[in-house]
């Protein structure tokens, strides 16, 4: 690790992921033209990947630790109605609301948590059972309330500045949300002790803990990220659009961890980096937008973005297996 | 023993005091099948369902509502929840044909059954009465996108998008094709813009396909949306190219933020199927069919397209925020 040569950046556990987003821009650029890369044109698929990538991170996290969060899916909703109804309907000011959508991910992420660790039914099965459970409750709770599953919401000027407002008239600031939290993810997962112990616990969940991990606390720790982070992008999502449904977000558990596996890792555990997982989040967001700048005749986008996805995966898992049974030359 | 007695006997008790109501009931038992509970526009058809059943209660009867848990297999799901119906051994079905080559033998068998079946929200006049339902309430997708298709180009557009989240879907499609016959009238286009299964649900990707197919064409002076999420998403995107000015925006559907736009001239208008008196009108009639033979003579009953926009957008508006519109 002493001196950066090309062959050890190839090496890195992102390296693949890069190069699968540099192909897709490159592939849109050829049949999309420059338009592509212009300012709105990176708009385009920026903000499409930001409102993904503040939840694939956390998510990313869980599944290198092995356990994986699909109640985001209602998260989403609930963190959009929380919001528009305290506010929309209701007049609370939105720092309440804010609290309160916080608060929900904080009870719904422990609730997920702590049965992942105190029961042995699969994470998959219980967040598919919290998914349900928060969603049916977000209805529920929103017919009694205001009578109809979608709220308007016009917040002030100062929230829609800092959680939904168009910079510049095309970059949601949202895109800012989601850099700053990378950066505190980068910083936590690849410089501190607490990376080291995700990894460990996705490799072998009863060595981790033999070796001192706080193997609990960890996970609790993640399931909450994970649901907190699909209110907020939830909430910022009401601000933004200035309305609210009860049924949006489910195409989001897919598209959050098609961008966890794109951005190269491994389903079962173990493997992957926070800016693999950026760069993933890009390349899906890319291969998705792109299709817009493209000629091609529309009915055929979803063929287009699953061969693509299919090939950055591959490259991918290409560039891990170079990375893993790598050995220096004996000198 | 004596528990043994006793225990029979309060079954027994129980058993006759639940059959009882039964014996003395002499309304209708209604069945009603809708779509999903967390659907926008079912839940204004759940509020007309709901004041409905006030009547049929009142006349002894019971409304029983069958709804759809996803719309995966929207046709067999619901062909299954009219079986589902005739087993209870209701006394009228009421039915949305989304999917007329998966439920049309479902509701054949219910009237083979002697259930009478009330088609709404989805299959149209003529399948009412190649069928033998008693009547169809509810839209016609093709006349409905055709006013729209009118009514662009009656406001000076010439060039629509018809924006399609669920490419496939019948009724959808034929939206968007009365969208482009309407235009046609006047000499206008309208193409399609169907997007991927992965935007459904995700404001900012929708947003983005529409502000990039914007950028892309500047001819574009129209966007006609299918539901009233995607309109939300539409302003966004036209927002982003810049062409909130230059383009009109459309949409089937409405929700209180979409009002809110027509109000302040930020949207063109709104197509209204007015989802709670079909949903009303379904039920009520259902029931004066049962108990008293009653039938409407006006057959299709078409509770729309009405087209929503600044003229009536007040009350419009009023009855958004309570839930109605």
């Amino acid at each position: 690790m002493s001196r950066l040569s090309i062959g050890s950046l190839f090496r890195r556990p992102e390296a693949g992921a890069f190069l699968g987003m540099v192909a897709v821009i490159a592939f849109f650029l050829i049949f999309g033209g420059i338009n592509f890369l212009k300012p709105s044109g990176i708009a385009s698929w920026l903000n499409v990947a930001a409102n993904i990538g503040i939840i694939a991170i956390p998510v990313g996290l869980l599944m290198i630790a092995g356990e994986l969060d699909i109640s985001i899916g209602s998260m989403i909703p609930a963190g959009s109605m929380i919001v528009a109804i305290m506010s929309g309907h209701y007049d609370f000011p939105i720092w309440m609301s804010i609290i309160v959508v916080l608060g929900f991910g904080v009870v719904v992420g422990f609730i997920n948590g702590f049965l992942v660790v105190h029961t042995a039914v699969p994470s998959l099965i219980v967040t598919l059972g919290t998914l349900f459970a928060v969603a049916g409750l977000v209805l529920g709770l929103s017919v009694l309330i205001t009578g109809t599953t979608s709220v308007s919401i016009k917040a002030p000027d100062f929230y829609k500045a800092v959680f939904g407002q168009f910079i510049g008239g095309t970059y949601q600031v949202i895109i800012l949300w989601w850099f700053a939290v990378t950066a505190v993810y980068i910083f936590y997962i690849h410089y501190t002790k607490y990376g080291n112990w995700i990894f460990a616990m996705g490799g072998d969940r009863e060595s981790a803990r033999n070796a001192g991990i706080p193997t609990t606390k960890l996970t609790i720790i993640l399931f909450i990220l994970s649901a907190c982070s699909a209110a907020f992008v939830g909430m910022c999502q009401a601000l933004l659009f200035n309305s609210a449904q009860v049924s949006a977000g489910m195409s989001y558990i897919f598209n959050v961890i098609i961008s966890v596996v794109v951005g190269g890792v491994v389903l079962t555990g173990g493997f992957g980096s926070v800016v693999g997982i950026v760069f993933g989040t890009i390349t899906f967001a890319v291969v998705n937008q792109g299709i817009y700048f493209t000629s091609f005749d529309r009915n055929w986008s979803s063929l287009i973005i699953g061969v693509m996805l299919l090939a950055a995966v591959l490259m991918n898992n290409t560039f891990r297996s170079m990375a893993l049974s790598y050995a220096p030359k004996k000198k | 023993m004596s528990i043994f007695k006793n225990v029979m006997g309060a079954l027994l008790a129980t058993a006759t005091l639940g059959v009882a109501p039964v014996m003395a009931q002499e309304g209708a038992t209604i069945a009603i099948i809708g779509g999903r509970a967390d659907d926008a526009f079912f839940a204004k058809i759940g509020r007309g369902i709901d004041d409905a059943t006030l009547v049929v209660e009142a006349h002894g009867g019971t409304v029983n509502y069958l709804q759809l848990q996803t719309y995966d297999n929207i046709g067999g799901d619901a062909a299954n929840l009219v079986r589902t119906a005739i087993s209870q051994g209701v006394d009228i079905i009421a039915v949305p044909n989304w999917v007329p080559d998966a439920q049309d033998e479902a509701i054949e068998a219910a009237m083979a059954a002697g259930i009478p079946v009330m088609l709404y929200n989805a299959g149209g006049g003529d399948k009412a009465a190649e069928l033998g339902a008693i009547n169809y309430i509810g839209n016609e997708e093709y006349p409905a996108g055709l006013a729209g298709g009118k009514y662009f180009a009656e406001h000076g557009a010439t060039n629509v998008i018809c924006v399609n989240t669920v490419p496939g879907a019948g009724n959808l499609e034929a939206r968007c094709d009365g969208i482009r016959d309407g235009m046609a009238e006047s000499g206008g286009v309208s193409e399609q813009l169907p997007l991927p299964a992965s935007a459904f649900g995700d404001p900012t990707a929708v947003a983005e396909a529409i502000k990039a197919t914007l950028l892309g064409d500047e001819t574009i002076d129209g966007i006609f949306t299918i539901s009233s999420a995607d309109a939300d998403s539409a302003y966004i995107g036209m927002q982003q190219a810049g062409r909130v000015e230059t383009v009109a925006l459309g949409s089937f559907d409405m929700n209180v933020a979409g009002l809110e736009r027509i109000r302040d001239g930020e949207q063109l208008f709104a197509i209204d199927q007015q989802p709670w008196l079909q949903g009303f009108l379904a039920v009520t009639l259902a029931d004066g069919y049962v108990n008293y033979g009653l039938a409407m003579a006006t057959s299709p009953l078409l509770t729309g397209p009405g087209i929503v926009d600044a003229s009536n957008i007040e009350a419009t508006l009023k009855g958004g925020e309570l839930g109605y519109r």
